[in-house]
């Protein structure tokens, strides 16, 4: 059971990520009274992306090895994930730390596909990503660490479910609001869509990648999506949990389209900040997570 | 004392006998001949009495007499006057003192010379190709007379562009000849320390299209502003008017009322077109592709509302020397003001969710910055000269058409930013509504086109302006033996203003370069086609009326009409 949960993790967000995509498409373009694509266009992109020649422009092995890697970490971030309400059989050996880590080697592997690429525009996209990144993961782990703190363990399950439950304090609805703020970024939506700004630096680190290259980064920024969408719920909403397993997956799964359509919404109705706007706004999201956590140490 | 006599008194006082005549053929405008070398201290003088410098003319009269002209005009908006200063120059030496080091302006005006003449300009400070393309052999000057107009010489080989050196500390960001905050190909080199933007250089004129030549050579008058009209895609109905104006100013013709009506009505459809069309740009261009949207949604209405009156969504084919080619009738009449009223709700609407929009404000306020005194420096035009203060609107300055008839008002901003330039334009649609109104309810009676003589006088000058949607265009037209001008030079709002660029880059973040450079609402040559390439068999197709119009209103639409 716990290790068919380990399956059934990676193949919902293998199947369902694409999806979710679609309907932050189709969201967004309704705001913008378009008619959108189909909902199911992402999944063509992949198809067209993952059949086409795969080219090596810059010539090293950074540039090849950076889409499998950061497509492997997302993938390993989704198997280890108590999604459905339970800590799975690969979950219950690691803590919220190792989730921690992956995402950061996703992010580390864009880097180095986007300095191996030796673009002009890839390297500034790179900066950015960098400083979005060290601005904006502190806020993951200490989203995570409130809930760690409460329950006193780093166990996955712990640091998932902890924060609000049981009882929902004050420091998970301070936290509730720095990741709402924060999920923008997360996602890399406007108006945090800075790195890849396809106006100023042409989709930044990705510039120079196509193909299934292209592809697997592309499925991967899908899955990340997903997986800050679903934390979002798992997190926040205990109110969604059955006590089923099946249950908890449905709930979560509706959990997730809504905080789409939020993303899509949010999204559309801003422009892009620049990076040092941005930073000043990450700055004071940390100190109020920060604050959060102490609440929680606390026992507020 | 009126203007034209305060002027005349300076020159004369400042330059003597270097001054060889001075005419008035039109009301407003002064031709002022000098000698070679007083063209220098006579450009230095007119802008010492507060002239803004519009743009130069140079055109070929080695077979007349030898030498080759060279013509600077100038503006004095308040007292709307517009100042011609001509000078010649032997075919076999022909050098002019460069003004550009008292005008930064005319640097383009003089590398144009250089490059199409042949002339040089002593003291030039930056002499570098402008026009040509790279591989252009040296010493074919193409608006030379003995050039002909299809001429394809052997191309030069290894030349290459130089960039300008790079500040140190720096690095190069190519921005073009392909990307995408550009619509058509030109290179701009930025300079950037880390993302400040500490220098740029710029390479355009990539797709000139020859269009002066052509026209000089090949086309009647009358055919001209079907021509005019395609310089800009979305300006169309400016350029035809600015020629149409000059030829008539030259050869002393005057239109009907009701023609200079119709004239003023299109051209104000076209502002309020061109100005939804850049609100969603600008949305575009600093990521927020909603606002990009909403005002192309809104922006379609107009396009529908052109279609009924002229038959084209764009490019209007009505204004022709001597007038205008379709009526307005009652039926139309009530259609314009059905829309009219309809659009102007949905731009309140926009620019209550614009204005208001603090993210918006984050983007655009402090950005692109020029004080009033570096725009009137770079004698910007339009709303980018507006947004920093300067009240300058051919309309007003200038009158044609029937604008004198207009009550409206000239939005200012003086926060010398990308901001102000949103608000002014914002508001101007507002104003071009007002206008439209206007012209609809005091419509006078008569005749659409006033025929032209025969034949018109040969060697006249005539200098006409408008205001287009992005600022002044300045048309001149030297009339010519053959049915067709001798010369013909015209200058877009971009030209003016694209100058002064780099100088708003100076100092901000790259990632502010695409709102930078758009806030001049840039027309580089308009020569944009949709054009599909099979992968396979490489077959190119360009996209016609047909294809167009079902990606625009839905395949039906599409279908029904074909």
């Amino acid at each position: 059971m716990s290790i068919a949960a380990v399956f059934v993790n990676v193949l919902v967000f293998l199947l369902l990520a694409p999806l979710f995509d679609g309907v932050l498409r189709k969201t967004t373009a309704r705001v913008q009274t378009r008619q959108g694509p189909p909902i199911v266009q992402p999944y063509y992109d992949l198809f067209k992306l993952l059949g086409k020649e795969r080219i090596n422009s810059a010539r090293n092995w950074a540039f090849k090895l950076a889409p499998p890697a950061a497509f492997a970490s997302i993938l390993a971030v989704v198997a280890l994930i108590p999604f459905g309400g339970k800590v799975n059989a690969l979950g219950g050996r690691v803590d919220a730390v190792t989730v921690i880590y992956l995402l950061t080697l996703g992010g580390v592997s864009v880097l180095l596909g986007a300095l191996a690429s030796r673009n002009t525009f890839a390297a500034i996209g790179a900066s950015r990503e960098m400083v979005t990144m060290v601005m904006i993961e502190p806020i993951l782990a200490m989203t995570l660490i409130l809930g760690a703190a409460r329950s006193r363990s780093l166990g996955l399950g712990a640091a998932v479910f902890g924060a609000a439950g049981p009882g929902y304090g004050a420091a998970a609805a301070v936290m509730l609001v720095v990741y709402l703020l924060a999920l923008q970024a997360f996602v890399a939506k406007q108006p945090f869509d800075i790195a890849e700004a396809e106006i100023e630096v042409l989709e930044g680190p990705f510039i120079e990648y196509s193909g299934p290259d292209y592809g697997l980064f592309r499925y991967a920024m899908m899955m990340k999506q997903m997986f800050y969408a679903w934390l979002f719920v798992a997190v926040f909403l205990p109110f969604l949990r059955t006590g089923h397993y099946l249950g908890d997956i449905l709930t979560q799964l509706l959990g997730t389209l809504a905080v789409f359509i939020l993303i899509a919404v949010v999204g559309s109705t801003n422009p892009r900040l620049r990076i040092d706007q941005a930073v000043k706004i990450y700055a004071v999201l940390i100190l109020i997570a920060l604050g959060a956590v102490g609440l929680a140490v606390a026992g507020v | 004392m009126d203007a034209l006599t305060r002027i005349e008194t300076e020159l004369r006082s400042r330059l003597g006998p270097a001054v060889q005549g001075l005419s008035s053929p039109q009301p407003g405008r002064l031709f002022v001949d000098v000698e070679r070398r007083a063209l220098r201290p006579a450009a230095k003088a007119l802008i010492d009495l507060g002239a803004r410098y519009m743009v130069g003319i140079g055109w070929d009269e080695i077979a007349r007499n030898g030498t080759i002209g060279l013509a600077h005009t100038f503006a004095f908006d308040a007292d709307h006057v517009a100042v011609v200063l001509r000078a010649a120059a032997p075919a076999g030496d022909p050098s002019f003192e460069s003004i550009t080091p008292d005008i930064p302006s005319a640097g383009w005006s003089e590398r144009e010379y250089q490059d199409l003449l042949g002339l040089t300009f002593t003291g030039h400070p930056k002499p570098k190709r402008l026009v040509l393309a790279d591989d252009w052999p040296a010493g074919v000057y193409p608006l030379r007379k003995e050039v002909p107009y299809n001429l394809e010489p052997p191309a030069a080989e290894d030349v290459a562009y130089r960039l300008d050196e790079a500040p140190p500390g720096t690095t190069v960001v190519p921005i073009g000849p392909f990307h995408l905050s550009l619509h058509e190909p030109e290179h701009f080199a930025v300079y950037v320390d880390g993302e400040t933007i500490k220098g740029c250089d710029y390479r355009g004129f990539m797709t000139h299209r020859g269009i002066e030549k052509l026209c000089q050579t090949q086309v009647s008058y009358n055919e001209v502003p079907f021509v005019a009209e395609r310089i800009c895609g979305i300006c169309g109905s400016v350029h035809a008017c600015c020629y149409s104006q000059a030829v008539e100013a030259a050869a002393g013709l005057k239109i009907s009322r009701r023609a200079e009506y119709i004239r003023t009505i299109m051209l104000e459809i076209e502002r309020l077109h061109s100005h939804l069309l850049w609100l969603g740009i600008a949305g575009h261009l600093i990521g927020f592709d909603t606002v990009f949207m909403q005002a192309w949604r809104v922006r379609e209405k107009v396009m529908w509302l052109a279609e009924r009156i002229t038959g084209n969504r764009k490019t209007y084919g009505m204004i022709v020397i001597g007038g205008v080619r379709r009526d307005i009738t009652p039926e139309i009449r009530a259609g314009i003001e059905d829309v009219l009223a309809a659009l102007e709700k949905e731009v309140l609407e926009l620019k209550r969710a614009i204005i208001g929009d603090s993210a918006i404000h984050r983007r655009t306020k402090g950005v692109g910055y020029l004080s009033k005194e570096e725009a009137v420096r770079w004698s910007l035009v339009g709303p980018v000269a507006r947004a920093r203060g300067l009240r300058l609107d051919v309309r007003k300055d200038h009158p044609y058409a029937a604008y004198d008839d207009m009550a409206f008002d000239v939005p200012v901003a003086d926060s010398g930013d990308v901001w102000g330039t949103l608000v002014v334009r914002v508001l101007e649609i507002f104003e071009s509504i007002s206008i439209l109104r206007q012209a609809l309810a005091g419509m006078p009676a008569g005749p659409l086109l006033i025929e032209a003589p025969e034949a018109l006088p040969p060697l006249r000058h005539g200098l006409s302006m408008v205001e287009a949607p992005r600022g002044e265009s300045v048309h001149y037209v030297i009339t010519g033996e053959e049915n067709r001008p001798e010369r013909w030079r015209v200058r877009a709002p971009t030209y003016p203003n694209l100058q002064a660029v780099p100088q708003m880059l100076l100092d901000n973040q790259f990632a502010d370069f695409p709102i930078i450079l758009g806030q001049i609402d840039p027309c580089f040559s308009c020569t944009d086609r949709v054009a599909v390439i099979d992968a396979g068999s490489g077959r190119r197709r360009i996209l016609g009326r047909t294809e167009l119009e079902a990606l625009s209103r839905g395949p039906e639409a599409g279908r029904s009409r074909s």
